[in-house]
């Protein structure tokens, strides 16, 4: 059975390669983007089963991105867990987020946040 | 030392243009509304790298000391540096933006060669820096480390994604111009930044808010000209330059 994916879409490069990284060592699939436009081309690729969203980015911004998806049938109940650094949670309101982390979270809650909503998406747990 | 003052500060070796002068009195910030925003950005450049340090340290305490050891250790160990440097650099460009904003930071202005000040960058910073001119008789009165910071910040923005920068300086209307070229200077970046503005992934987001507070501190200014970082500060009139050995010829 597939592992559950996660698609990472924030432009900082470092804050890319951290989370990956730490979900990889979970046992989790990951892709990645820099910024919305990338992160539609990601989805149209392969349906994630959560995808964690910086809001603040060039080309295409989180709020963009979100609405995009959510016009795309195929993938439009994706779940979304903002991860900002502009510590305001409203803005997830307005994305329509299953979450909200501020950076800087901690990894636990990452991985807690991640673990339920694959779980209540009925995705395959990590590693499996 | 009680009942010092900034003047007290200044080495022996300082030549004051006046006691005025021998503290900033760098204006505030354009327009106060702005503050809020600013500071939001400030708040957002530092919480992303912040972030990756703190995760990149968590990953690696997790790990046993044998694969801390390995490619993933070395790459986390690496990551989590970078970070830590980035936090450094915005916290100390933040501190001393509101330190230069609030005035009272004592300066210490003396003569120094303009060249000087460039080869002291370029010895910080010798693969961004292609090319650097500049006669060695010309003299600024300037705070030489504030001065410094200010070409090195600039050097660092104009390098972005390893453009080559070149760095001259030249005498103009009884002023000394250090014009740093590389990437395309934008004039709206000599704006304060405020929340929404791209992030630098580099941690050089402040340093163009800096180098503008450097050179308003210096009574000189900095503005775009002709796609580069033009910074002007007060020459030295009748600097004479010491023997020195040189960087570049």
């Amino acid at each position: 059975m597939n592992r559950p994916l996660v698609l990472v879409v924030d432009d900082d490069p470092d804050i890319l390669d951290a989370i990956c990284d730490i979900l990889d060592a979970e046992g989790y699939r990951v892709s990645r983007a820099r910024h919305g436009q990338e992160a539609l081309e990601q989805v149209d690729s392969e349906r994630p089963d959560v995808i964690l969203l910086d809001l603040m980015m060039p080309v295409m911004d989180g709020v963009a991105f979100s609405h995009a998806l959510r016009q795309r049938p195929a993938v439009s109940d994706v779940p979304i867990v903002v991860i900002s650094a502009d510590g305001n949670p409203q803005r997830a309101a307005a994305v329509g987020a299953a979450g909200y982390l501020a950076k800087p979270f901690d990894i636990d809650a990452l991985l807690a946040h991640v673990a339920g909503i694959t779980r209540d998406v009925g995705a395959p747990r990590p590693g499996t | 030392m009680e009942g010092m003052d900034a003047r007290d500060e200044k080495p022996q070796t300082a030549r004051s243009r006046s006691d005025e002068q021998l503290t900033s009195r760098s204006p505030s910030r354009e327009d106060p509304a702005m503050r809020p925003g600013y500071l939001g950005f400030v708040a957002h450049e530092i919480r992303n790298p912040l972030s990756t340090a703190l995760w990149t340290a968590e990953m690696l305490v997790r790990m046993t000391m044998a694969d801390r050891g390995g490619a993933r250790g070395e790459k986390l160990s690496a990551m989590c540096l970078r970070s830590v440097s980035r936090v450094r650099q915005l916290v100390e460009d933040h501190l001393l933006c509101e330190r230069l904003d609030t005035g009272g930071l004592p300066l210490c202005i003396e003569a120094i060669g303009a060249r000087d000040a460039v080869d002291a960058v370029l010895e910080r910073h010798p693969a961004e820096i292609a090319s650097a001119h500049g006669d060695r008789s010309v003299g600024v009165e300037a705070d030489r480390g504030l001065l410094e910071r200010a070409i090195e910040g600039l050097v660092a923005v104009a390098g972005a994604e390893r453009t080559p920068v070149s760095v001259t300086s030249h005498v103009a209307d009884g002023r000394v111009a250090f014009l740093v070229k590389g990437r395309t200077a934008e004039e709206g970046a000599l704006s304060d930044p405020v929340k929404g503005t791209p992030s630098d992934p580099t941690g050089r987001a402040l340093s163009i808010a800096l180098a503008r507070r450097i050179a308003a501190a210096l009574g000189g200014a900095l503005v775009v000209q002709g796609g580069g970082w033009l910074l002007t500060v007060p020459r030295a009139q009748g600097y004479t330059a010491p023997p020195s050995t040189t960087a570049f010829p």
